[in-house]
């Protein structure tokens, strides 16, 4: 079964990510449709945590809840890195590929899913003193993702360690760049249409 | 045929519910709390405007800009009319009872100059802020001179002290203390002989971090014409039954504005986790003018944007909320004090020269009582009453978090869960979890290892039966 093979590939590279991530870049074993799915897996994680997470460490106002955010606050980020990432390594000699990259940073997501299910799980049983495990565990799923992060990159662009932290970094700066320019993209083209409905409506008016 | 009767049948029920007149008590206003998230919620009002008095109806000619109003222990109300310099006292009835004009210093008759504060203590002694004079001024019950305290004199006061005191209070063993305008060290405090003793509870220096770094990069010179950063000075002062003392802040950034002192000066009130006693949670915050404390750690603060009386329990969470500036009966033009006495309120207003009364309704005295026993920690008997107040709102966040711990004394965990968690108390709620966790797992623990030892079992053995034949299998590949 290819589907359960995969699977256990994606676990391999959470488990073991100079190896995975090798073999994702070199023997083509990364799918692009796994790490959709497990892009997809974790905004329904996200959005079922937001909303079951156990009571004492839910902070969340009932009302305020809305799945569209995940879009804002997962599918819009991950676009953005790989973006990013992609745009910054073709001018730094990265060896990456655009796909190899929305790959790499897909398959990073893993720990995040991984953690998070039992994590909700438990924290509906915990009291408020226990509740230090729950961020405990939290707070590890973000390392081991930003550790796969580090080692997919380095993999995927055959850098060095110290010119990937360079790039991480640079890259956060250039998603800062994008958001602002697609702000004052979005801004320009709202005046010109504001514009050309004023200077309809002058005509209309006279006409 | 029956659509056209049941039409007619909520037309007239809904022309019969139009046509009903408000109910007689509606108020001028609307009664409200503040939920968990921080909005605000509709609640029924607490206390109803009942009556209200100025001074031509009290027989004394108008008030000129009342500042102070006390309400003593036998119910007897005081008003201090600053503009006239006097002191009218009136009944439970409200008749005037008498008025003290002036009073005999020694040989010269004297008077107030534009007194601020009165305080009457339980033996009946009338202590004035008689601020214009610089002076405090004691009279005993019926108006007669007993003697005056003058400016605090001590080294530590600089030469150019200005004393305007503008706010008393007397605690039980007589000591005095005084809010002075202007003066940002604290209360002033009088041993019983009227000689000073020193500062007391002073605010915390706010500052802006914004204004902390313009100051530290412009010049000195630019730095002298800034605002300095000096505590804030009170503005009012009670004392409740203990002798702690309860004091206001005008300040609208602070997070603070009341503060309880103990006798060394430190503040020891209670804080809300969610919602500080800070009166509205709008952009334009509420400046506390007057505190009244009542008892039971409850105490009502009087806000002049709005003109608003907040009243707080204990624990610092808001109780309910009455009054608004306005013009009717039950609305102020320019709160200055608020007192309480029994079932009422009063509030003074200094524009309008006018006392208004207002009387508790039915929600706001299962709300007083039901906090009185809920503080006093008869959490079962509270319960009772939350209930009943949970009836008539059933927004009233308080009313469950009672319930909630009512129900974890009694060892009901799973509902005490439910209704902590409607109430938003997530310390007790995860205390109900946990003893509630406990029991289940007494109950069921022997059903879940029994069930997980005989599914470990099973897979065992089913490994075992699915992998032998595989093995032999392999041997005897090897053999062969």
């Amino acid at each position: 079964m290819p589907f359960l093979k995969d699977i256990k590939y994606s676990l391999h590279v959470a488990m073991h990510p100079f190896d995975g991530f090798w073999d994702l870049k070199y023997e083509n074993k990364g799918k692009l449709r796994m790490a959709l799915g497990i892009l997809m897996a974790l905004t329904l994680t996200m959005i079922v945590k937001r909303q079951y997470v156990g009571y004492v460490v839910n902070y969340n106002h009932p009302l305020a809840l809305n799945s569209i955010n995940e879009l804002k606050y997962i599918i819009f980020p991950f676009l953005l890195w790989c973006l990013a990432n992609w745009s910054l390594t073709t001018l730094m000699d990265g060896e990456g590929k655009f796909s190899e990259i929305v790959i790499t940073t897909g398959y990073t997501l893993l720990p995040l899913i991984l953690i998070n299910i039992p994590n909700i799980l438990l924290s509906n049983v915990i009291t408020l003193r226990e509740a230090s495990f729950y961020h405990l565990l939290d707070a590890l799923a973000t390392l081991w993702f930003v550790w796969l992060l580090f080692i997919g990159t380095m993999t995927v662009h055959q850098y060095t360690v110290l010119k990937t932290i360079t790039t991480m970094l640079l890259t956060l700066a250039v998603v800062g760049i994008i958001i602002f320019l697609g702000l004052l993209f979005f801004n320009l083209i709202q005046q010109i249409v504001s514009f050309v409905y004023t200077v309809y409506q002058e005509l209309s008016l006279r006409g | 045929m029956r659509i056209k009767s049941s039409i007619l049948v909520l037309v007239s029920v809904l022309l019969l519910v139009s046509l009903c007149p408000r109910p007689a008590g509606a108020a001028p206003y609307e009664g409200y709390t503040y939920s968990y998230w921080g909005g605000a919620v509709q609640s029924p009002i607490a206390y109803l405007p009942s009556r209200a008095i100025t001074g031509l109806e009290a027989g004394t000619g108008a008030w000129n800009a009342p500042g102070d109003l006390f309400v003593s222990a036998e119910g007897l109300l005081y008003v201090l009319d600053s503009g006239n310099g006097r002191i009218v006292v009136l009944d439970k009835e409200w008749n005037t009872l008498r008025v003290i004009e002036g009073f005999q210093n020694g040989e010269k008759k004297d008077s107030f100059n534009n007194p601020e504060g009165l305080f009457v203590t339980d033996g009946g002694r009338i202590y004035v802020a008689d601020t214009e004079n610089g002076r405090l001024v004691e009279l005993d019950g019926t108006g007669t001179f007993v003697r005056e305290i003058g400016p605090p004199k001590a080294d530590v006061i600089g030469a150019g002290f200005e004393y305007f005191p503008r706010k008393v209070i007397v605690d039980k063993a007589g000591r005095i203390y005084v809010v002075g305008r202007g003066v940002y060290e604290g209360l002033i405090e009088f041993d019983s002989d009227g000689q000073f003793t020193g500062f007391m509870g002073t605010n915390k220096v706010q500052f802006d971090p914004v204004d902390l770094f313009w100051k530290s990069v412009s010049t000195k010179e630019q730095r002298e014409k800034m605002v300095q950063f000096i505590p804030l000075e009170f503005n009012n002062t009670d004392v409740d039954e203990d002798g702690f003392i309860y004091t206001t802040t005008v300040d609208k950034k602070t997070f603070s504005p009341v503060k309880r002192l103990n006798p060394s000066g430190i503040d020891v009130l209670r804080l809300s986790k969610e919602i500080p006693p800070i009166g509205d949670l709008s952009r334009d915050r509420s400046a506390f003018i007057d505190i009244d404390v009542t008892g039971n750690g409850v105490y009502r603060v009087l806000d002049s944007t709005r003109g608003r009386v907040f009243t707080y329990n204990e624990d610092g969470k808001l109780l309910y909320v009455i009054g608004q500036l306005g013009s009717q009966l039950g609305t102020f033009k320019n709160p200055a004090a608020v007192e309480s006495y029994e079932n009422a309120i009063y509030v003074l207003d200094r524009d309008l020269g006018r006392i208004t009364e207002f009387t508790v309704t039915q929600f706001g005295s299962m709300v007083n009582e039901a906090n009185t026993l809920y503080s006093s920690g008869k959490h079962d008997e509270a319960a009772k009453l939350w209930r009943e107040v949970l009836k008539l709102d059933a927004n009233y966040e308080m009313a469950y978090v009672g319930i909630g711990k009512s129900l974890l004394r009694q060892g009901e965990y799973k509902e005490a869960m439910t209704y902590l968690k409607l109430g938003n108390d997530r310390e007790y709620y995860s205390k109900a979890l946990g003893k509630y966790r406990r029991e289940y797992m007494r109950d069921y623990f022997s059903l879940y290892m029994t069930g997980i030892i005989a599914v470990l079992l099973g897979g065992y053995v089913i490994v075992r039966l699915v992998k032998r034949p595989r093995k032999e299998g392999r041997v005897q590949d090897a053999v062969s």
